[in-house]
């Protein structure tokens, strides 16, 4: 046991980073590579102002008219992206595990506050589930891979809530906490969990193509 | 019948959970971790003299308590008589670069790896009330 709680804790943390870094450049060097080859016209329109103007307008929370027309989806929407990012790099045991490793550590958040919030990212998902099965038009548009990909995101949050807790099988909720953790990691760049490098793309296009060819605006 | 069956693993689970709950003793000697300001989790705990017996570790001191001189370990030498937290400090320094916090955990988690025994996660030492 000891020698498999050292590699998903040691090595394998590694491998996964390398997995996802190499996993995104990868993915980005082959959109560029298809846009190059087959739709190369986009140039013609691309454009650093109106790209960077829908991107920016994009991440200001509430900016965008569809965001204020489902005020409470996209409100969830934005607390569950944001903790997404901050709870993980944030927590104080990951910081903890990585300054004994790296000699390198930064501010973390006291573990209290991170309960608390990583149960708002589990009622995030559960959420996000539920408008799935009951809202019609994206039900609609809703196949069972939908759920699998809540369920994965899930996975670190509800494994590390309760092994923070301690309610039972602590050795086998923690274990289970470190490989989920590392199986999103790895599927971020072959999954639709890319959407988070491809987001700023998407916008860039619909940015430049309204601004340049439809002179509108895109949000 | 399936409602009755559930019923009946429920109430399993919740006998289970309190019996383990409150056979569970709170009387084990811990580290001291006054020291830290504000700690985040429970003192961890640790039983000095049956460690040792159980580590095998006879009447060598020096494995946990070493002495380091100008960043050179000092061979055959102890310092069973201070407090680690007298040259670890909470914060590393030039003079020692391993915070305190880093030297308990690295000085426990390194040698359970390495001899494949006793706690390694977190919630094993700093275990909750």
């Amino acid at each position: 046991m000891h020698a498999f709680i050292n590699f998903i804790m040691g090595p394998m943390v590694w491998i996964s980073f390398l997995i996802f870094f190499l996993g995104v450049i990868f993915r980005l060097y082959k959109m560029f590579r298809l846009v190059n080859k087959t739709e190369n016209f986009i140039y013609s329109y691309m454009s650093w102002k109106y790209s960077l103007r829908s991107i920016f307008a994009w991440l200001t929370p509430f900016l965008p008219v569809s965001t204020r027309k489902r005020p409470v989806f996209w409100g969830v929407s934005y607390v569950f992206h944001v903790l997404l990012f901050l709870l993980p790099i944030f927590l104080l045991s990951h910081v903890v595990l990585f300054e004994e490793s790296m000699q390198w550590s930064w501010f973390s958040l006291s573990d209290s506050v991170a309960d608390i919030l990583t149960i708002f990212v589990i009622l995030a998902l559960i959420f996000f589930a539920i408008r799935r099965i009951t809202i019609p038009e994206v039900k609609f548009l809703t196949r069972m891979s939908d759920f699998l990909f809540i369920l994965i995101a899930a996975l670190p949050f509800i494994t590390g809530f309760l092994a923070y807790h301690q309610f039972f099988a602590y050795q086998y909720l923690l274990i289970a906490h470190v490989i989920s953790g590392e199986l999103m990691l790895i599927l971020i760049p072959f999954t639709r969990f890319f959407h988070m490098f491809m987001a700023p793309f998407t916008r860039a296009y619909m940015g430049s193509e309204f601004g340049n060819v439809r002179h509108a605006k895109d949000w | 019948m399936k409602l009755k069956k559930c019923i009946y693993i429920v109430i399993t689970i919740l006998f289970v959970t309190a019996f383990y709950t409150y056979s569970q003793e709170d009387s084990h000697p811990t580290i001291d971790n006054t020291v830290f300001e504000n700690p985040q989790r429970t003192q961890a705990l640790f039983d000095h003299d049956s460690h040792n017996e159980k580590a095998e570790l006879e009447d060598d001191c020096s494995i946990c308590h070493h002495v380091y001189e100008n960043k050179k370990l000092i061979k055959d030498e102890s310092s069973e008589d201070s407090l680690c937290s007298e040259c670890h400090f909470l914060k590393a320094t030039p003079e020692n670069s391993v915070p305190l916090r880093m030297a308990f955990h690295n000085r426990c988690k390194e040698c359970h790896f390495e001899s494949n025994k006793g706690p390694v996660l977190c919630g094993e030492c700093h275990i909750r009330k």
